[in-house]
């Protein structure tokens, strides 16, 4: 019986103490942020959206060899030698044209080890988290442009064999 | 425990949608009126087929799926798995290295614990320690995707480096939450810990007793829980983890048996504390260097095997990798601290009530992607 009471006391007296701890909390600053409206900066390595300056690109396929998932695409061809020379801006030759370039956003995990990889740092994440779309197939981000893939020369196939 | 029931056994199915499993887990409880005559867990629900995947993946790839495992608490998990392959290849790491890994696995393990308390306080039905846990851990996440760019999942600890060295001005930025969070561990008490509610609600239930916790192989918070004073960071040091003075908290009890709910949900309020210390000596060891200097430019270890243990937030986490000399590891085997724990946890449910069950399964603070993997 006594320790019914005890009880009851116990837990009003225990039950003020974190309601107090709880009404000293009304007068901090509040630290939620209304998102839609409020935006936090996002720091300058955030990882989010990848992004390819393919005019920078040497079509190495160093990325989508390292990437653990698989989400890079990247088919190459060899420049004809009639066709001017051109550089990438830190002075590498961009000796293959890069006919396709494909990300599949839906894939990519976000772990960034395809750009440590890159050689002229032409694939970066950038600080762009809301890219939702309706239809999963808008999330492959073709990066070659339409020069590239335009000027590529036919491929001849291999001739089968009867 | 010996179960005397009578009358109609009835099969209860909970989850795998149930809100306090903490992920997909389903229970499939055999009640006898209020009595739970035995609960079964029913597991896999999140499998994603790691350490096959890992066969296939070069090992610096494998990093972000073990991030995957334990998302509450990634850092630890690439830790354990770095430090295993750099067992393997023999590669000796730096001090600033070394220092930036245990303060970040040590404010990772407070954000853990964080979220172990405050879901834990959600499932018994106290909802304002959530919130107040979740505030403090996002200084934490703002604190690693400052330094790292992501704030879950981090691929931050790499073999024989680290991705970025820390930006100018982590040291004091970390200090500050120190010196901010540690009065804030006296509130979460008054909130929670203290409260008569509270503690009667979990004081008594769910008894795990140190034989059987031993038995069953049961490590971490878990284990302390129930008194027996292992830690593999103590025990088994790595990282040079001996050169800082922490204690190592045990449940005494303070309410009731050993081993109960509430030993086990003050075992990791106090950890949090003893982090805070290591994090402490870990910033003022901190010393210039470069991060990237050991990184090997292949990581192709020699043939071998090794077995690497650390001390994660949840328990003793076990990689164990088989080298046959290529780019990809030929096995890849997980020790995790949570599957162990759910084999224990038919035991201690036995014979407890149905909402029992939530409280128990709720201090144990399993993660279900560290148990499906």
């Amino acid at each position: 019986m006594l320790n019914y009471f005890r009880d009851i006391g116990l837990g009003i007296v225990t039950v003020l103490k974190s309601m107090g701890v709880a009404w000293r909390h009304l007068f901090t600053p509040s630290v939620t942020l209304q998102y839609p409206t409020q935006k936090w900066t996002m720091p300058e390595r955030s990882r989010s959206k990848l992004f390819n300056k393919i005019e920078d690109c040497i079509g190495c396929g160093q990325c989508a060899r390292v990437c653990p998932t698989n989400c890079i695409t990247i088919q190459t061809e060899k420049r004809g030698k009639e066709e001017p020379e051109i550089f990438a801006s830190d002075g590498t030759a961009i000796k293959l044209r890069t006919y396709v370039y494909d990300i599949d956003m839906t894939l990519c995990c976000y772990c960034a080890l395809c750009t440590f990889g890159c050689p002229t740092h032409c694939l970066f994440m950038t600080g762009e988290y809301e890219y939702a779309v309706y239809d999963k197939v808008c999330h492959i981000y073709p990066f070659a442009t339409e020069k590239q893939m335009i000027s590529k020369t036919p491929k001849q196939q291999p001739a089968e064999k009867a | 425990m010996e179960v005397d029931y009578s009358g109609d056994v009835m099969t209860l199915n909970m989850g795998p949608q149930h809100p306090s499993t903490h992920g997909v887990l389903r229970l499939e409880l055999k009640t006898d009126g209020e009595i739970v005559a035995d609960a079964i867990p029913h597991i896999g629900y999140l499998h994603r087929c790691f350490e096959k995947l890992a066969e296939n993946i070069d090992y610096p790839g494998i990093i972000p799926f073990t991030d995957r495992m334990d998302y509450c608490a990634a850092m630890n998990m690439e830790l354990g798995y770095v430090l295993a392959v750099e067992k393997l290849m023999g590669i000796q790491i730096n001090n600033r290295v070394r220092c930036i890994r245990i303060i970040m696995a040590e404010l990772n393990r407070i954000a853990s614990h964080l979220i172990a308390a405050g879901t834990y306080g959600n499932d018994i039905g106290s909802f304002t320690p959530f919130l107040w846990c979740f505030r403090d851990r996002e200084t934490i996440l703002d604190l690693f995707e400052e330094t790292c760019g992501a704030r879950l999942l981090y691929n931050y600890n790499w073999i024989g480096g680290l991705m970025y060295d820390v930006k100018p001005g982590f040291e004091k930025k970390v200090i500050d939450f120190i010196d901010y969070f540690e009065p804030q561990v006296g509130n979460l008490n008054k909130l929670l810990s203290d409260n008569y509610i509270f503690v009667k609600r979990t004081a008594a239930v769910g008894i795990l007793s140190p034989e059987v916790a031993i038995n069953y192989g049961v490590t971490g918070p878990n284990l302390r829980g129930s008194g027996v004073k292992f830690d593999v960071r103590k025990d088994e040091p790595y990282l040079g983890y001996e050169e800082f003075d922490f204690d190592v908290p045990v449940g005494k009890g303070d309410y009731g048996p050993v081993g109960s709910c509430w030993d086990r949900y003050i075992v990791r309020i106090r950890e949090v504390k003893e982090s805070c210390k290591i994090i402490r000596q870990a910033v003022a060891k901190l010393t210039p260097g470069d991060v990237h200097e050991s990184i090997p430019k292949r990581v192709k270890p020699p043939v071998g095997e090794v077995y690497m243990r650390t001390e994660a937030p949840r328990g003793e986490l076990g990689y164990y990798i088989v080298s046959e000399g290529g780019v990809k590891p030929h096995r890849l085997k997980v020790k995790s601290p949570c599957f162990t724990v759910m084999s224990a946890f038919r035991e201690v449910s036995r014979g407890s009530m149905i909402a029992d069950v939530i409280a128990i399964l709720g201090s144990f603070d399993i993660v279900l992607g560290e148990i499906d993997r």
